[in-house]
Parts: C-alpha cells; sequence; structure tokens
C-alpha cells in the first residue's frame, strides 16, 4: 500500500560521460524531427465537442420539442405558441437555478386574447460563470449552450444577448449541430493532429 | 467513518471536568470554554492528535457569548478526527505556540470575524489590507459590501452605449485599497532588518499566482521572508452562504482552479454525507467522478510539473507536459463540456452520463501516458542539474509536517502517509487499488518523485475504473431518492432542503486536503461554511523553509510545495 | 600612398562586410532559434510573416522599433545608455579578430578574409570579452531596480568565474600551434594535418561549459532566469533598448565565441579531419568557396548545440555555477594544461 519513491544516485561513470545530458538530448532531439501537434489558431480551428459549454442559445419551435413536457409547460404557462421562435415559457427556472440570477432579465407579456409571450429575455453574459445549471433546469430544452467560444466583444454591450441573439443561435444550432450523435468528439482533422501518437483508431472508425 | 468515538476522551474528562462530549453522526465535538482550551488542545496534541487541520469561527449574532470557534485535529496514526469548540465573545487564546498553522488561521479569523488572539504574535490582516474597518464574514456585513466609493470605472461605455437593464452596475463600491494602503499593509508584515527588502510579487512569474512575498535579503540569501495573501480574495466562504448547496458548486471551480474537478467531488460527497444519501448515490456515479478526479489529478500534477521545470529553466518540460495536458482537456471538454471551470459531478450523481467514445480515447490516452511520463524522467530525475537543484533544498521534517499542517503531497513527501483516498475513502476509492507514495528526506525531490509516482497510481485507478464502467452501460448515473417528498433530488437540485447539522469532510485534491466545514440550519442555503485550503496551509511553512536560502531556491521550494492561489485566497 | 589608401578602402569594406554579416545573421539567429525551440517542443514556431516565418525578425525589430520609450523614475540616464552602447561594441568588435577563410585573391588583391590578423588575436577575444561584464553591471546599476542589481550581480560573478576557466581551456591549443594569432593557430591546424579536439577533448568541453556560462545560456542563464528575477539586469530596458541585449549575448557573442571555438579547437576552415593523415573534403566541387562553406556549417553547427542544450537542459543555481567553475573546471583545465605541456613537442616537429 505505501510505496516509497527514491532515485539511484548518480554513478561517477554516468558524471564522467555526461550520460544525464546525453539521455535527454537523444530525447529532445527526437521529438524534434516528429511531426508537430499544434492547431494553428485562428487559421485553424478546432470543432468543440457537442457537449461544449459556450455562449447560450434559445432554440426554436420546429417540431422536436421534447413531449409531453413542451405541451405541459405551455398549458401551464398559457403560452402562445409560435412556430420559428424561441420555445421559452418564460418560467424563470433558469433564473432561479442560476448561481448569479441578476444575470438574466426575464419578462413576459399578455396578448389581447389572454395568453402569455415571452418579451424580453437579456443575459449578461459578463456575469455568466457557464456552469450549465440554467440549461439543466430548462424544462422545455429551450435554452442550451451552444459552441460558440469566441467570446470576447469590443463592448461591454455585445456581452448582452437579447432574444433575437438567443433564437439566431439556436437556429444555427438546430440546423448544424442538434442531430449529431452524443460523442465526446466528432471528427476533426485538428484533433487528430494532437492525438495521432496515441494510435486512437476511433476517430477514424466511426465516419 | 474518520472520527474519534466518544470514549476515547472518557479520560480526558476526568481533567477537565467542564468538557462536554457530543457524538452524533457525522462529527465528534468536544465542548471546552476558553480558559482551559489551550491546556486540552496540548493534551490533545500529546495523545496523536497532533496534524492541525483547521480552525475557524461561526458567526451567531442573536447568541450570547457570539461566536463558536473550533479546531479541528487529526489523529495520523489512529485515524482519527475530533472537532473541538468553545464560545467566545471576541478574545481567544493563540494557538500558535502548539501549530504554526494555526498563527495563519487566527490571522485568517482575525481578518474576517475580529477576533481577537491574545499573545499572537504577529496579528495582521490575513486577506484585506490593514486599514480595512470591517470585518466581512460576520453575519451583519452584507453581501454587497458598503457602497461608499464611486468606482465608474465598471460602468465604462464605449461608442454611446445605452446601458440598461442588466448592464447597469452599480456605480458605488466597497472601498478599494489605495497605494498608501498597501505600503501600511507591508510596513507592518516585515520589519527590514538585512540590506533590502525585495517585493517577490504580487504579480511575478515565479510566484504562479498574485502573491505578494516580502524577502528580506543579504545580498541573496533570505534573512526574513513573509507572505502577503489576498490579491485574489473574492469571499467565497461569504457567497456559500447566500447560494444554495449546489449553486456552490460553481465557485468551487475557481477555487482552486487547476483541479476544479477534485474540488467540485469534494463539495459533492460532503454534502452527500450531510444530507445521508451517500449509499443511494450509483456505483456508476462514483466510478464515473473517481475516474474523472484522478484524470484531473493528473492533469494538475502536469501542470506542477511544467510549471517545476520552467522554474527550474528546463523549458521544453512545459511544452512536453502541455501537450499531455491538453489532451486531457480534450477528453474532459469531451465529457463534461468545460476546459477549466467543469462543474460536472451533481449532488447525487454526475451531471451527464460518458458520452459514446469517451471510455475509448482514455484508455488511448493511458496506454500512451507511461512512455511519455518516462521520456520526462529520463530528462530530469537523473540529471545533474535537476538533482543539485533538489536535493536537500527545502528539507520538511515529519515534526514539521504536524506543526504546519501539512497534507497532500507535501505530507507525503517527509513521509507521513496521509492519503485521504484510504484513510476516509469516498466515492469508488475503496474499491479500487493503489499505492501511497512517500518520500524519505523531505526535500524538493521527494516531492517531485512523490507526484511523479502519484501519476502512476492515478493511471492505475483509472484503468480499474475504465475496465468497471465499460461494464456498466446505460446503468443510472443519478441517484433516485427514496423517498421523494423528502429530498428532492433533481436534476437542477432546486431548493435542495439540507437536514440542520453539520459535517467537515474533505477530499484528497492534487494540492492537498480540501476540506469542507458545513453548519446546516435546515434551509436550502449553508449557514455558514468553512474551506479548509491545502494549499494554504502548505503556504504556511514556506517562510520557515525559506531562512538561509537564495532567491534560486524560493521558485524551488514555491513551485514544489505547488500552491494555487485560488485556493489560499478563496 | 596608394597603398596606404586601398588598404584603406579594404578594410573599410571588410568592416561593412563583416558588420552585415554578424549583425544580419545575429538577427537572423532569433528566428533559427524560435524554430529550433519550437520543433524541440512539437510547435511549427513562427509561420505567418514571410515562408516559415522567415521575416519574423524584421516584423520583431520593427515592433521593438516602434514601442514607446520608457526610462526608469530614478535611473542614471548616462549609465542606463552607455549599457547598451558597452554590450554592443565588444561583443561585434570579436569578429575583428575572428579569420573566415583562408587568403585569397580578388582583381589582383590578395585578401586575408580577417580584419586584423593581430598577433594576439585570442587575447584580444577575451580581453573583449570581459568588457561586457562592464555593460551588464551598469545596466542593472542604472536600471534602479533591485531585480535588475541582482542579475547583474549574478552575471558578474559567473563572467568573472568562466573568464578564469576560459582562458585557462584555450591554453591548450596555443601550446600546441605556438601561436596567439586566430589565423596562425588554424593554418598551424592544418599543417599539422589535427584538430585540436582529438588532442584536447577536456579542454574543449570545458570552452563549451565556458561559452554556455559567457552568454548566459540554459544551464547557467541565472542572470536572466524568467521565473526567479523575469529578465534580470534588462528588466527596466524597453523596446529596441531591451532587444539589443539578448541578440548581444544569445547572438552576437554566442556566434563570435562558436567562432572562436571552431578556429581553435575544429580546424578553423579545414575540412573533415583524420588525425595526423590528411583532410576529406566531400565538399571539393564548392572549389575555393570550400573553406567558407567548411568555416559556416561548423559555427552552425556548434551554435544549434548550444540551442540543442539550451532546450533540454534545467538550469544551476548562481553558487552552484560559480562553485563548477573554481572546484571543478579550473581544475581540469590545470591538468589538461600539464598534459599538454607533456605532448606539445611531439606534436611540434
Amino acid at each position: 500500500m505505501i510505496k516509497k519513491v527514491f532515485e539511484k544516485p548518480i554513478s561517477w561513470i554516468e558524471r564522467i560521460v555526461f550520460l544525464d545530458f546525453i539521455k535527454g538530448l537523444s530525447i529532445t532531439i527526437r521529438h524534434a524531427f516528429r511531426k508537430t501537434i499544434t492547431t494553428h489558431y485562428p487559421y485553424e480551428k478546432i470543432t468543440p465537442p457537442k457537449r461544449f459549454r459556450g455562449f447560450h442559445g434559445h432554440k426554436v419551435i420546429d417540431g422536436n420539442e421534447p413531449q409531453p413536457a413542451f405541451d405541459e409547460w405551455v398549458g401551464r404557462f398559457n403560452i402562445h405558441v409560435q412556430p420559428g421562435k424561441s420555445r421559452c415559457v418564460v418560467c424563470q427556472l433558469c433564473k432561479r437555478a442560476c448561481p448569479v440570477p441578476e444575470l438574466f432579465q426575464i419578462e413576459g407579456e399578455k396578448l389581447p386574447n389572454g395568453k402569455r409571450v415571452l418579451k424580453t429575455f437579456n443575459m449578461n453574459l459578463m456575469l455568466c460563470t457557464f456552469c450549465g445549471l440554467c440549461v439543466d433546469a430548462c424544462p422545455v430544452d429551450c435554452l442550451f449552450m451552444s459552441d460558440i467560444h469566441e467570446t470576447a466583444c469590443y463592448t461591454r454591450k455585445d456581452a448582452i444577448l437579447d432574444i433575437e441573439i438567443l433564437e439566431k443561435i439556436g437556429k444555427d444550432w438546430q440546423l448544424r449541430r442538434e442531430n449529431e450523435p452524443d460523442r465526446i468528439w466528432i471528427d476533426d482533422t485538428q484533433r487528430k493532429r494532437l492525438w495521432y501518437e496515441n494510435n486512437l483508431s476511433f476517430l477514424e472508425d466511426k465516419k | 467513518m474518520a472520527w474519534a468515538k466518544a470514549q476515547d476522551f472518557f479520560e480526558l474528562k476526568e481533567r477537565f471536568k467542564s468538557l462536554t462530549i457530543e457524538e452524533n453522526k457525522n462529527t465528534t465535538t468536544l465542548y471546552i470554554e476558553k480558559e482551559k482550551l489551550i491546556e486540552l488542545l496540548k493534551s490533545l496534541k500529546e495523545r496523536g492528535y497532533k496534524l492541525f487541520i483547521d480552525h475557524s469561527v461561526i458567526d451567531y449574532p442573536d447568541k450570547k457569548p457570539r461566536f463558536l470557534a473550533f479546531y479541528i485535529l487529526y489523529n495520523v496514526d489512529e485515524r482519527k478526527r475530533v472537532i473541538v469548540k468553545t464560545w467566545t465573545d471576541n478574545t481567544l487564546p493563540t494557538i500558535e505556540n502548539l501549530w504554526f498553522a494555526g498563527k495563519w488561521a487566527e490571522r485568517e479569523c482575525y481578518d474576517m470575524f475580529g477576533i481577537r488572539y491574545e499573545g499572537h504574535e504577529n496579528l495582521v490582516r490575513a486577506f484585506m489590507w490593514e486599514t480595512y474597518q470591517y470585518h466581512p464574514l460576520r453575519k451583519d456585513f452584507p453581501l454587497e459590501g458598503f457602497p461608499t466609493e464611486d468606482l465608474p470605472s465598471l460602468n465604462e461605455v464605449l461608442w454611446d452605449d445605452k446601458l440598461s437593464g442588466t448592464m447597469n452596475y452599480n456605480r458605488m463600491h466597497t472601498a478599494v485599497p489605495t497605494l498608501e494602503d498597501l505600503e501600511i499593509t507591508e510596513k507592518r508584515r516585515l520589519q527590514k532588518q538585512a540590506q533590502i527588502v525585495l517585493n517577490w510579487g504580487p504579480l511575478h512569474p515565479g510566484t504562479h499566482g498574485t502573491m505578494w512575498f516580502l524577502f528580506d535579503l543579504e545580498g541573496e540569501r533570505v534573512f526574513n521572508c513573509d507572505i502577503i495573501l489576498g490579491q485574489l480574495h473574492r469571499g467565497v466562504e461569504k457567497l456559500a452562504e447566500n447560494q444554495m448547496y449546489n449553486q456552490f458548486l460553481v465557485y468551487t471551480d475557481r477555487m482552486d482552479y487547476l483541479s476544479a474537478l477534485c474540488s467540485n467531488q469534494a463539495w459533492v460527497v460532503a454534502i452527500e454525507r450531510l444530507l445521508g444519501i451517500e449509499d443511494i448515490v450509483p456505483e456508476k456515479a462514483k466510478y464515473i467522478r473517481t475516474m474523472m478526479a484522478e484524470i484531473q489529478r493528473i492533469n494538475s500534477h502536469l501542470l506542477w510539473l511544467g510549471t517545476y521545470a520552467l522554474d527550474l529553466g528546463a523549458l521544453t518540460i512545459f511544452l512536453y507536459a502541455f501537450k499531455e495536458r491538453e489532451k486531457i482537456m480534450d477528453i474532459i471538454e469531451g465529457i463534461t463540456g468545460a476546459r477549466l471551470t467543469i462543474s460536472y459531478p451533481r449532488i447525487g450523481g454526475v451531471r451527464m452520463d460518458l458520452p459514446e467514445g469517451a471510455l475509448e480515447v482514455i484508455k488511448a490516452f493511458i496506454d500512451r501516458f507511461p512512455r511519455e511520463l518516462k521520456e520526462w524522467e529520463t530528462i530530469l530525475s537523473r540529471n545533474r542539474i535537476w538533482q543539485r537543484r533538489n536535493i536537500g533544498v527545502g528539507v520538511i521534517s515529519k515534526e514539521d509536517v504536524y506543526y504546519y499542517g501539512l497534507t497532500g503531497p507535501v505530507a507525503r513527501g517527509s513521509g507521513v502517509p496521509y492519503d485521504l483516498r484510504v484513510f476516509e475513502p469516498y466515492d469508488a476509492y475503496p474499491w479500487v487499488e493503489f499505492d501511497i507514495p512517500v518520500g524519505e528526506n523531505g526535500d524538493a525531490y521527494d516531492r517531485y518523485l512523490v507526484r511523479i509516482e502519484e501519476m502512476k497510481q492515478s493511471i492505475r485507478i483509472i484503468q480499474q475504473c475504465v475496465s468497471k464502467l465499460e461494464k456498466m452501460k446505460g446503468e443510472p448515473f443519478f441517484a433516485e431518492s427514496p423517498d421523494p417528498k423528502k429530498i428532492k433530488l433533481s436534476i437542477d437540485g432546486i431548493g435542495l432542503k439540507v437536514p440542520a447539522g453539520e459535517i467537515y469532510s474533505s477530499g484528497e485534491n492534487p494540492r492537498g486536503e480540501l476540506g469542507f466545514y458545513v453548519v446546516s440550519d435546515g434551509s436550502t442555503k449553508p449557514y455558514r461554511v468553512k474551506i479548509r485550503p491545502g494549499s494554504m496551509y502548505n503556504l504556511s511553512v514556506y517562510p520557515h523553509l525559506m531562512k538561509d536560502r537564495v532567491i534560486a531556491d524560493a521558485v524551488t521550494i514555491l513551485a514544489s510545495i505547488d500552491p494555487v492561489v485560488g485556493e489560499i485566497d478563496r | 600612398m596608394e597603398g596606404i589608401v586601398a588598404n584603406l578602402v579594404l578594410i573599410a569594406i571588410k568592416i561593412v562586410v563583416i558588420l552585415l554579416i554578424t549583425l544580419g545573421i545575429g538577427a537572423f539567429l532569433t528566428w533559427v532559434e524560435r524554430k529550433v525551440a519550437a520543433h524541440i517542443q512539437r510547435r511549427p514556431g513562427p509561420m505567418v510573416v514571410g515562408w516559415h516565418g522567415l521575416l519574423q525578425p524584421l516584423a520583431d525589430g520593427l515592433k521593438l522599433l516602434t514601442k514607446e520609450d520608457l526610462f526608469p523614475r530614478y535611473g542614471n540616464k548616462f549609465l542606463y545608455y552607455l549599457a547598451i552602447v558597452m554590450a554592443l561594441v565588444p561583443a561585434t568588435l570579436t569578429f575583428a579578430v575572428v579569420p573566415f577563410g583562408p587568403e585569397f585573391t580578388v582583381f589582383g588583391v590578395t585578401v586575408k578574409p580577417i580584419l586584423t590578423d593581430v598577433n594576439i588575436g585570442i587575447l584580444l577575444v577575451f580581453a573583449l570579452g570581459s568588457m561586457a561584464v562592464y555593460a551588464i553591471a551598469l545596466a542593472g546599476w542604472a536600471s534602479n531596480s533591485k531585480y535588475a542589481l541582482i542579475g547583474s550581480m549574478r552575471k558578474a560573478g559567473i563572467v568573472v568565474s568562466y573568464e578564469v576557466v576560459i582562458t585557462f581551456a584555450v591554453m591548450g591549443p596555443i601550446i600546441l600551434a605556438g601561436s596567439l594569432s586566430t589565423y596562425n593557430i588554424v593554418q598551424a591546424q592544418i599543417e599539422q594535418k589535427l584538430w585540436y579536439i582529438w588532442l584536447q577533448p577536456m579542454a574543449f568541453v570545458v570552452y563549451m561549459f565556458a561559452v554556455l556560462a559567457e552568454m548566459g545560456r540554459v544551464p547557467f542563464d541565472v542572470q536572466e532566469a524568467e521565473a526567479e528575477l523575469t529578465t534580470g539586469f534588462t528588466v527596466e530596458y524597453g523596446g529596441m533598448k531591451f532587444g539589443i541585449f539578448p541578440l548581444v549575448e544569445w547572438y552576437i557573442e554566442g556566434l563570435a565565441l562558436s567562432a572562436i571555438g571552431v578556429v581553435l579547437f575544429l580546424g578553423g576552415w579545414s575540412p573533415l579531419n583524420i588525425p595526423f593523415v590528411g583532410f576529406v573534403d566531400p565538399f571539393f566541387f564548392l572549389g575555393p568557396l570550400s573553406p567558407f562553406f567548411w568555416f559556416a556549417a561548423k559555427v552552425t553547427l556548434v551554435f544549434l548545440f548550444i540551442l540543442w542544450l539550451h532546450w533540454t537542459l534545467p538550469r544551476y543555481r548562481i553558487d552552484q555555477i560559480t562553485e563548477t567553475a573554481w572546484k571543478v573546471m579550473l581544475p581540469i583545465t590545470f591538468i589538461n594544461l600539464v598534459f599538454t605541456a607533456v605532448i606539445a613537442p611531439l606534436i611540434w616537429r
């Protein structure tokens, strides 16, 4: 159970012929002639995995909502359903789950026909910790985190996502990655560059 | 469990008439009045409870006396832990003669609660600057602080931004230190006795974060040394009191940000123990957590190895270590969705099941990794320069381990086999086999070897976890509560009510014992969370080790202790 | 009169050529170093500016030149600038006595590709080498920074120790050649059909270590030691003023000392050597350019070896460095000296 760690002292022979240096030098020179493993950002980019927690987005109503949860929550909050618009039912659960609730600004609106609809949904991502608790809380699979990771912006205003941006991210996501399998990464030549010496057959197999 | 039994202290009861022993599910507590405290602690130390774990104070503003101070001690030989508690109004006797680590804990209590310690050698603030008037962890200190100063910079706008709604921050803030304040702080710490005082930090590549070291130098020899902490202080303990149990998980990421998963795991396990649901957490979740924590441990040790080598001038090892670290990051990113602030475990399980292909990738990684490790060892371990820089530098004796409250690889490097994965097993650790590496001399070289060996042992653990998990496809990864009304364990865990009680539970972080002392009053938010940062107590030995060494050794010793400021300052 | 003018013109041409070559190559070596380091570390290195980042030194230089000029508040301005001059001039002057090849004739003029073949060439090299310590000490003092001061004092300690060692290390080749002139030392090696490394391996190892120490390369780069002293004595220099120090220390001085090492131990411009038998030149087809090629190739190899060491080894502590110098290297050079004295008459013939 308990293992003593130690290292033999360097012998005189090793010292005189610089064996320790030579061994180290032989390793570094071997590395020097192997392939490089880096990705030349921003000219080349790695596709983040599907589970990546990047900028938030709102999935829109396209007929693939989780049922029966969606109808149940729509009924409970009496929501006016508009295809192509956000799935949000203004339940405020994301705000409740959030460690920094101030970052959400969610307001509903009552339509003349008595139904309710989402009016504002602002997220100030300057305060966000990207923990994903809000996504876990969302009962209708509306709020999600996309693979957008280049989040730098010039003004503080750009760090606020309003409902238009959120829907745009959501539509884009539904188009690109919604139907991907739940795999650790998708096929990516850049990822192979780092992993080539690990004999990872996995990435090629599942094409 | 690793707690002492009440009968262990019946002898002491004869000596201390006022001693009351309280044994409950999660803890064993000794209550004593303030005057007898030192005597009791001394006799406990003689009885083998010699490893100092933690000391702090709980504030009960409605009670009289107001503060409940607690001291957590550990008996390494018999593997037992005990809490000593005492009530006080504003003063306590100092324990710095018994445990040096107590000196730092007392500074922190003085800083955060305003407790005066009688006989303390240099009672200065631990994190805040000297001229700061408040004691932030007192319950009557509001979470927002006292907004007395106008700091418009937070609302700085470009191109006529219309700031509204969530964007419009409050312009008023709590006072921030000025240069004069910092100068006063510095003067209080160290009186110049030798030639020059070198400000090593707060922003310095060798300090691995924002730590402010003061070296009183004679030539290049360090005559005296002190450390000013707090540049990264965010008041995590205060935040914990205002966050729900599941939400606080996010803040554990940001403490020891290099081993976020291990911190997550320690917190989650602590709350599961407090809830009493440790047994109903599914086996699969436990294996996943263990495996991920070990991957994170390798990750953290790789960063240590890289920066350690960088500090000692071996620049290439840094990139080699980061090459492997990048692979680990890829794995963690693919499984959890984040690279650094992971927040993957949840109270009652894990956030998501392992994705398709995760185990294959992990297997491919651990097949290759030992070879890479061997290469680095060939470059470093037996290199004469490496050995001369490390052997005999920063020697920590066994007694010092207890005196300074050291844990983790630093304690193991000195030959104390203190490993919580074995002493107080959590998650899947009791079901996997691994060795505890211990060093002999307690110098920087031994700590280096211990960490290298720990990576190899982590590989062993991961291998065992992977082979188990391969057979567990499709099993549940989240606890189903047998009584859904009593504990609402949904995946988001909104409104997780925790029964009143207290617990000290700790996990073996790559940098030492990360303990959580949680006091619950039965609501959804903890009443008090005291975090026992392994890095902070490990760092407390630093001024002792730096006596009579040169500046070049400062980086060696600091890197071999491997502190992370996020955890020290919290 | 005409002879003097012709000579002056010749010398001027030589100076311009040597300066262009050394400074140009010195700047270009930053690219070489970055590429070598990158590939050892499995990175591609600079790739954006020019083909494989070939124009990167220009971009770096432009960036350094256009940076804001900062000066520490309580620094000594005169010494601060003097340090730069003191660093640049002696290091460049060393090339005055580096022979790049054998005598050749162009347009009827016999040219020795060496600026001044003084008969105390080697002595001049080490005299100029010791001047470098002034630059460093001044830079450390004038900056009014504790880090700079500690760094410069460290470097001064190293230079003082290793000047002694390096001088004794080169005694061997000097005795064997019987001359202090760099040109004559190479000639002697060619005449004796012997690279002195075959008889002086210990001196060569010691010389290489001393070169590393003088250049401030790993394992002796304590004066900069990023992790301890940020960048040591250059910490208060900015822009091109900062750029000159590494340029001088790592590249120009490194190049000069590598060249002197080639001259002393590897037979200067002579081709591959079989001891006591003769020389084999696989590049004979280069004709009269072959010696220059050999000289450049040898210097490149020595320099690349230094880079290779730099990117592999950890760094010594300052007391360990001086200890090694006085307790290990100096005795070795003494033993080598005695050994040389014994075998020298056999070589002289």
